[in-house]
């Protein structure tokens, strides 16, 4: 790769522009997003020394070849765990993830969840352009509603995969939503997400004229980003939750214990864990440093849940006298043959 | 210092002495002490880096990620992992990354009998990920080999820039030997590692590592190659060649028992302990390298025995290779539903010699309801 010969655009040497014109579509939106990138890694002063970009499969995986970085183009929806493990070997490298919706949110949806609970500190560029583009125009995970496409000729009946609650699910990712229209706006996104130490996922919609644009009643790419110009608008700064067509930046919430909780947090009223960790990797769990089970009866309900503890304790009386019962008899009121009363009387147990 | 030591962290331990720094991997019977060994170590060891991962199929993709980025890395599973994994397997072997699966064999197919050992997973091993590629395959049959195995294993790995494969099963994973490993790992050579990890490479030279067929050199350098059969042969034979090579600096076997018996038995892993006492009128012969098959040691050694008898827990997946290999006939004595005792190899045997079928008789339905073994608890 020769010296770039010109300085205003240093982002250029960030592309390996003898492979121009790349693979994609006259008016794919793919080509707007690696431009954008190359300028926030140029902006940023990373390069082939400090940064890896791991890509998936379709169309947008096709980008890490047409970048001056070591990168990594992985199987279809294995970007994240390849690029976690890259992230965990070399903290000090940038690691970047290039893949498109399918494979993010689909084909690789379950490492996404698990990256995310890891708070694997990786940067997602998420090329979201609603469809399986590569394979000439499926429904994807983020196909809208009633979408017709090859595979859903009739239109697309599920509800579409929400990544902003996907990523917000964990306290400390950041989330960005932009579109390939907003270049500015992209920019700003790729760089935070880049910067924000922890996961984060910018969710780029993006326009495939040809396999899907064409076939939703749109002439051209131009009509597409047009559409996005008028429909998408900025949040306000401090919004904590983007509403569908709105563009924004959503940081980590970093407010107190509360926040650090998606709600599955750990519940203070569990027993203490023993402070030193486990040493004996190969005793069974009963040898060391286990800890009693809780009593089933001895959780207690929020004071403030009158109802919810009035069912758990029927439940549990019930589950009481169940146990009393010979099994031919919990069978038959498992099936609902005779009710709980009529067993308990007719093995002659006590109420 | 001598210690009793179980099979499955031998095979851990081997790895650290081969230079290991990272494992990924999910729980799953009967592997799971490695992984919990490795955790465990992790704990006071941070420089080991340590992944419980979602699923087989990110361990899988994890370590390929922590070889690219210079860790010699490896994963342990058992059989419904090891079929997750194949994918990714096949991935390593196109883009040439050294990194070591360890397969701790129950019985098969699904979830089957996941205490129970078997050996169901050496076909798995050699075809079970898409397309054409040549595999390297140890399986140890004590707890002192394990680690000797997984040692080689990593060093194969790295001269054939392949993932390689360390077969196990649930008894030699929960074996327990008094053997001194640290006397041993005194004695094992490492191979470091030769490419450069990412971001290391020769600067305005990035690479590009791709499941894809790509040009890697030439006037087309880092343009797809997705059409042009030429540079897949390229690709293929140079790959090819270089496993073989590699493998043929392995070939390790054992050749043993009454060696001027006039029966030949083959078998290989836990099987090979358990038919041990029938040494007085067997010939053995033990494949430590299962792939690729070592055939001109097979061939030379077949030649000296008018019967060959292969003893597998499984329906006869090595023997055939071997039958291929040798061109010859082989009876199989499978050993199915974890059943691996002396009585059913001595029984086998006497079934086969004797004209018999290799298909144990099968015994009718019980009429009464036996109460479920605790060890069948899965």
């Amino acid at each position: 790769m020769p010296e770039a010969p010109m300085a205003e655009l240093g982002y250029k040497r960030n592309i390996k522009t003898d492979l121009l014109p790349t693979i994609w579509c006259p008016g794919c939106g793919i080509g707007t997003i690696m431009i954008q990138l190359a300028m926030v890694l140029d902006e940023m002063g990373l390069d082939e020394t400090n940064t890896i970009i791991i890509t998936g499969i379709g169309c947008t995986g096709r980008m890490g070849s047409y970048l001056n970085f070591e990168s990594v183009y992985t199987l279809h929806g294995r970007t994240l765990p390849v690029a976690e493990a890259i992230k965990t070997v070399r903290p000090e490298m940038h690691v970047i993830v290039v893949a498109g919706d399918g494979d993010t949110a689909s084909i690789g949806g379950n490492h996404l969840l698990h990256s995310i609970r890891r708070n694997a500190p990786v940067t997602v560029l998420c090329n979201n352009n609603e469809i399986y583009g590569l394979t000439g125009g499926q429904t994807g995970p983020t196909t809208p509603t009633g979408t017709k496409t090859l595979s859903s000729p009739a239109g697309n009946p599920n509800t579409p995969v929400n990544l902003q609650a996907i990523v917000r699910s964990s306290p400390h990712s950041l989330y960005a939503k932009t579109t390939v229209y907003h270049q500015l706006h992209m920019r700003n996104a790729m760089r935070e997400a880049i910067e924000h130490d922890g996961f984060s996922l910018v969710d780029i919609t993006s326009q495939c004229i040809e396999n899907n644009g064409r076939r939703i009643g749109f002439a051209s790419a131009t009509e597409m980003l047009n559409f996005y110009r008028k429909t998408y608008k900025r949040a306000s700064q401090d919004a904590d939750h983007l509403e569908p067509f709105q563009l924004g930046i959503l940081h980590p919430l970093q407010t107190d214990a509360a926040a650090a909780s998606n709600g599955n947090g750990r519940s203070p009223e569990l027993p203490p864990q023993p402070a030193a960790p486990l040493t004996s990797a190969t005793d069974s769990p009963g040898e060391a440093g286990a800890t009693e089970p809780p009593s089933p009866g001895g959780a207690t309900e929020p004071a403030s849940d009158d109802e919810k503890a009035q069912r758990r304790a029927e439940s549990q009386r019930k589950a009481a006298l169940m146990a009393q019962l010979p099994s031919e008899l919990k069978l038959r009121v498992a099936k609902r043959e005779i009710t709980l009363d009529d067993a308990l009387h007719e093995s002659g147990a006590e109420q | 210092m001598r210690k009793l030591t179980q099979g499955n962290e031998a095979v851990f331990r081997g790895a650290l002495a081969a230079g290991a720094s990272y494992y990924a991997g999910y729980p799953i019977s009967p592997s799971t002490e490695i992984l919990n060994v490795a955790s465990g170590y992790t704990a006071e060891h941070p420089e080991f880096r340590f992944l419980q991962a979602e699923d087989e199929i990110a361990s899988a993709n994890a370590i390929i990620g922590a070889s690219l980025a210079g860790a010699k890395s490896f994963t342990a599973t058992s059989g419904p992992g090891f079929s997750l994994m194949q994918e990714a397997v096949g991935y390593a072997q196109k883009i040439g990354v050294p990194c070591v699966f360890v397969d701790v064999q129950r019985v098969g197919p699904a979830t089957g009998m996941p205490t129970m050992p078997g050996q169901g997973d050496i076909m798995q091993a050699r075809y079970g990920s898409t397309g054409d590629y040549t595999p390297i395959a140890f399986y140890p049959n004590g707890v002192e080999e394990a680690f000797r195995v997984t040692v080689d294993a990593f060093n194969a790995a790295e001269e054939s820039r392949s993932p390689v494969v360390v077969f196990s099963d649930t008894f030699v994973a929960h074996l327990n030997e008094v053997v001194d490993l640290d006397d041993v790992a005194a004695s094992v050579s490492v191979v470091p590692r030769e490419a450069p990890p990412l971001g290391k490479h020769e600067k305005g030279k990035p690479r590009f590592f791709a499941g894809v067929l790509m040009y890697e050199s030439g006037p087309n350098a880092g343009e797809p190659a997705t059409a042009d059969a030429d540079e897949y042969l390229r690709q293929y034979y140079d790959a090819k060649h270089r496993h073989t090579e590699v493998a043929n600096r392995y070939a390790h076997y054992e050749h043993g028992w009454n060696v001027d018996a006039s029966v030949l038995v083959i078998c290989y892993g836990i099987v090979s302990r358990v038919a041990s006492p029938l040494s007085t009128d067997y010939a053995l012969f033990r494949p430590i390298r299962i792939h690729p098959i070592l055939g001109d040691e097979l061939r030379a050694i077949a030649e000296r025995y008018e019967q060959i008898v292969c003893i597998e827990a499984n329906d006869g997946q090595y023997a055939d290779m071997v039958e291929l290999a040798i061109r010859r006939e082989v009876m199989r004595v499978p050993l199915l539903g974890g059943r691996i005792s002396l009585e059913a190899v001595r029984d086998g045997l006497q079934r086969v010699l004797n004209g018999g079928p290799s298909e144990p008789p099968v015994p009718e339905q019980p009429t009464e309801r036996v109460a479920p073994s605790p060890l069948g608890i899965g």
